[in-house]
């Protein structure tokens, strides 16, 4: 027994309280359903949250000898998951991430000594160089959640899942607060606040499978959202005012070289290991292409990325019926245009798997 | 496992109806323990291990304390329990920067010493859990609580998981005898418990991460001039994110501790609203203030030895009290602003305590203002990542550079100036009552709207969830 006695009890306000708490829950799910069906009349539907559990939780699924899809948005939107199992023999791994720098995660995979699979890693130059900053980040972000993730986390992404697969308005970024308050027509402040981020055009599966929605593959207010909001996106942002310009230009400059090294030797841990990596560039059109290509010739960074990593490289361009796609918001392909834009891509990676194989190609 | 997370709601929903469908006192407190543990393995299994050699070292340490047959073996075996504690907080918390500041010494003095990196993985929660623990024992030496014979309340009373991981600190002899007989729930008290979650988690998930952390963020990571009034943006962020993430968890703690029929003491009592800064200290972290100043200041003689060595105890208990939050020198350049300001309160006080004007409202209302602007001066040190962001912050506050960028959009500016102003307004109008006293004059309808609209906002606020600032001290 405790001979010391504590005396303290907290106050608890004198108030109808069951009937309190009865009228709480009753109003809170007046207000989610009527959220939840304003919500659909805008045109969300369920999808799960992209989030670095649900990419932690798909790497988690890699094996030694798994068939991995890296890189940014392109390589997860236009790449079909069926259609690459039915050609190559393995269900992929699907471990793009949308606006992000695919190299810290070929550098994992480097780094992963049991890993000998194939990687297929998409590349846009101006993202896949970018030295740092939100780009690097958000591989980085999802690199760190799969390495320090916590029992309760993984069960917490859980129960997300199964709540985000029924409930559209769970839909993050756009549809919760932060969200909507980003949609404020607030006054812009002379030099500050960076270009906007795409709204909802995609959804996403346990695979994370992305597929374009309807509304975005026709022209509408939608597509063109998304469409016009892709340039200022890709535009790299002015050098800190509090850098000397040279100073900047030169630690970019290195920052860069110091990329094109790593990816070789990134390329050459997994080739040594007997895994393969293929560089793809996915269909771009409109503007967005033209920009590109002004900033980023084919022969630029492209070419140098496979001459001096040895790595074999398919770039659309150079395949008539992979160069006849359009992309709705000149970025991405449709969820129809994807499957058939996976199904011709196929061969080509067989042959790029094969030439790869060959020791020549080693 | 965090408070604001899906994994938390539905373990507590299980906890709870597990403990009140037990008639049992003794199972439910096996309920309530397990539970604890899993809450705290949930996290990092292996440490809930530590956490059990820490708590049983205690228990054993109290026995003896209690038994000594001298007042010598007594304070003896005290020791023994301080020292344990401590060493295990300084290894696991304090090592790398003991090596660091070792090695930049020894450079000091021309001697080319680097000590090792040592890889250690800081225990969630461990400078929370030890001082739980610790309050036994040195209880227990001043007479202030008896020995438990009862090892598994004893660790019912460290692990209890509303306070185990971030606190309020709760001291054994405020909790040991809440485990002797089984808690009767009074009317209304599992809703009210509910309704302070409720509170605590719209000060953290929507108040504190949403309206202004990235405002924080942005400012203390910038690594150029800013102008005024985006340093002051970010500073007067911070000063709010800090309150609402801390307080917000704390009132968690409470809610949680009444849904299960205990009462833990308040951790904050509208501190922004403080009169100078012993009545800060009165309103922060009221369960570490009130630690330090029964576990320390005191045994150094408190204000009882002569003004001066009043000063230096106090600077001395605001030196640790600093470095208590973290292994850095800007947390120890905090708590000396503290301490240093404590101080020249004190001096304040008695050469101006007579004058007539101190006590007008006007007077009172710049001091209040005068304090909670100090205190947003020194959250500069306790958040900036090194000094040269904390003096060029301070810089641009003050104006003198030469030039400084804008960095924080309009939404950022607006958001941290309403919610700033609201909560300055909530807690000059509050300062003198509680948020029961509070509630308690609403009318119903009003308090099911404001629980509904925080309720929703916490549902509209989803996303991931992001960890409370004090789970890294």
């Amino acid at each position: 027994m405790h001979s010391s006695t504590s005396s303290f009890e907290r106050p608890t306000p004198d108030l109808p309280w069951r009937g309190i708490l009865l009228a709480v829950a009753g109003l809170t799910l007046v207000a989610g359903a009527a959220w939840e069906i304003r919500c659909r009349a805008w045109g969300f539907g369920p999808t799960l949250n992209d989030t670095p559990d649900l990419w932690a939780q798909r790497r988690d699924a890699v094996r030694p000898d798994s068939l991995v899809i890296i890189g940014d948005s392109r390589a997860w939107f236009d790449l079909d998951l069926d259609q690459l199992e039915h050609g190559l023999g393995r269900r992929p791994v699907q471990l793009a991430i949308p606006g992000s720098c695919a190299y810290p995660v070929l550098a994992n995979l480097a780094d992963d000594a049991s890993f000998h699979g194939t990687v297929i890693c998409s590349i846009i130059p101006l993202i896949y160089l970018a030295p740092g900053g939100p780009l690097v980040e958000h591989s980085e972000e999802a690199l760190k959640r799969y390495k320090t993730r916590t029992l309760a986390q993984r069960a917490s992404h859980q129960l997300g899942m199964i709540a985000e697969e029924h409930l559209a308005f769970l839909k993050e970024g756009d549809l919760d607060l932060d969200g909507l308050l980003k949609e404020v027509p607030w006054p812009k402040r002379a030099g500050t606040g960076g270009p906007r981020t795409p709204p909802y055009f995609n959804s996403v599966d346990r695979e994370r499978r992305a597929r374009m929605v309807a509304a975005c593959e026709q022209p509408g207010p939608l597509q063109d959202r998304v469409k016009f909001g892709w340039p200022p996106l890709f535009t790299a942002p002015p050098p800190p005012s509090y850098v000397p310009r040279e100073a900047f230009l030169a630690q970019m400059g290195a920052a860069v070289e110091a990329r094109f090294k790593n990816t070789t030797s990134a390329v050459q841990r997994i080739r040594a290991r007997g895994g393969q990596v293929i560089f793809v560039r996915f269909p771009v059109t409109g503007e967005l292409k033209k920009l590109e290509d002004a900033a980023t010739p084919r022969a630029g960074p492209w070419t140098r990325i496979l001459k001096e990593s040895g790595a074999p490289g398919i770039y659309f361009e150079d395949f008539p019926e992979l160069a006849s796609f359009v992309c709705p918001e000149w970025s991405h392909l449709s969820a129809a245009d994807s499957i058939e834009f996976t199904l011709r891509l196929v061969p080509h990676l067989r042959q790029a798997l094969a030439q790869a194989a060959t020791p020549a190609g080693r | 496992m965090l408070f604001n997370s899906l994994t938390f709601v539905v373990f507590f929903v299980v906890v709870l109806g597990l403990y009140w469908s037990l008639s049992s006192w003794e199972a439910r407190k096996n309920v309530l323990l397990v539970a604890s543990y899993l809450f705290y393995g949930a996290w990092n299994p292996p440490f809930a291990l530590l956490l059990f050699a820490t708590t049983a070292l205690d228990f054993y340490l109290g026995s003896r304390i209690a038994g000594a047959a001298t007042p010598g073996s007594k304070r003896g075996w005290m020791i023994a329990s301080v020292t344990s504690n401590l060493s295990m907080l300084g290894y696991f918390k304090y090592g790398n920067f003991l090596l660091e500041n070792v090695h930049w010494l020894l450079a000091r003095v021309g001697v080319n010493y680097a000590p090792p990196h040592l890889d250690i993985f800081l225990p969630i929660g461990i400078s929370f859990y030890t001082f739980h623990s610790l309050s036994y024992t040195l209880d227990v030496y001043r007479g202030v609580c008896q020995p438990t014979r009862s090892l598994r309340d004893f660790t019912l009373a460290v692990s209890f998981f509303p306070q185990l991981v971030a606190g309020p600190i709760v001291r054994a002899a405020d909790f040991l005898p809440q485990l002797v007989a089984a808690p009767t729930l009074r009317a209304g008290q599992f809703q009210w418990g509910l309704l302070m979650m409720t509170l605590g988690m719209f000060e953290k998930t929507v108040l504190a991460d949403t309206m202004l952390s990235g405002a924080a963020d942005s400012v203390f990571s910038y690594g150029g001039p800013l102008l005024a009034v985006d340093a002051w943006a970010g500073v007067l962020a911070f000063a709010g994110q800090i309150f609402f993430d801390f307080a917000g968890y704390s009132t968690c703690a409470i809610g949680a501790a009444l849904c299960l029929g205990f009462h833990l003491k308040d951790n904050f009592r509208f501190p922004y609203a403080a009169l100078g800064f012993s009545d800060f200290w009165r309103r922060w972290h009221i369960s570490l203030s009130t630690f330090l100043r029964d576990f320390l200041y005191f045994p150094l003689g408190g204000n009882r030895v002569g003004p001066w060595r009043a000063a230096v105890n106090l600077i001395i208990v605001m030196f640790i009290g600093g470095l208590w939050h973290g292994p850095a020198w800007t947390f120890v350049v905090w708590g000396l602003i503290h301490g240093g300001l404590l101080v020249v309160e004190h001096v304040a006080r008695a050469l101006g305590k007579d004058a007539p004007w101190v006590h007008s409202l006007g007077a009172r209302l710049a001091l209040t203002f005068a304090t909670y602007v100090a205190v947003c001066l020194a959250w500069v040190f306790f958040r900036a990542a090194d000094f040269t962001t904390a003096a060029r912050l301070l810089h641009a506050m003050v104006g003198t550079l030469p030039h400084g960028d804008p960095l924080l959009t309009t939404r950022a500016l607006v958001q941290v100036a309403i919610v700033t102003v609201g909560l300055l307004l909530a807690h000059g109008l509050l300062r003198d009552t509680s948020v029961e006293a509070v509630v308690q004059r609403m009318p119903r309808w009003l308090v099911a709207s404001l629980w509904t609209v925080m309720l929703c906002a916490i549902i509209l606020n989803q996303g991931a969830a992001h960890a409370f600032i004090y789970f890294q001290f």
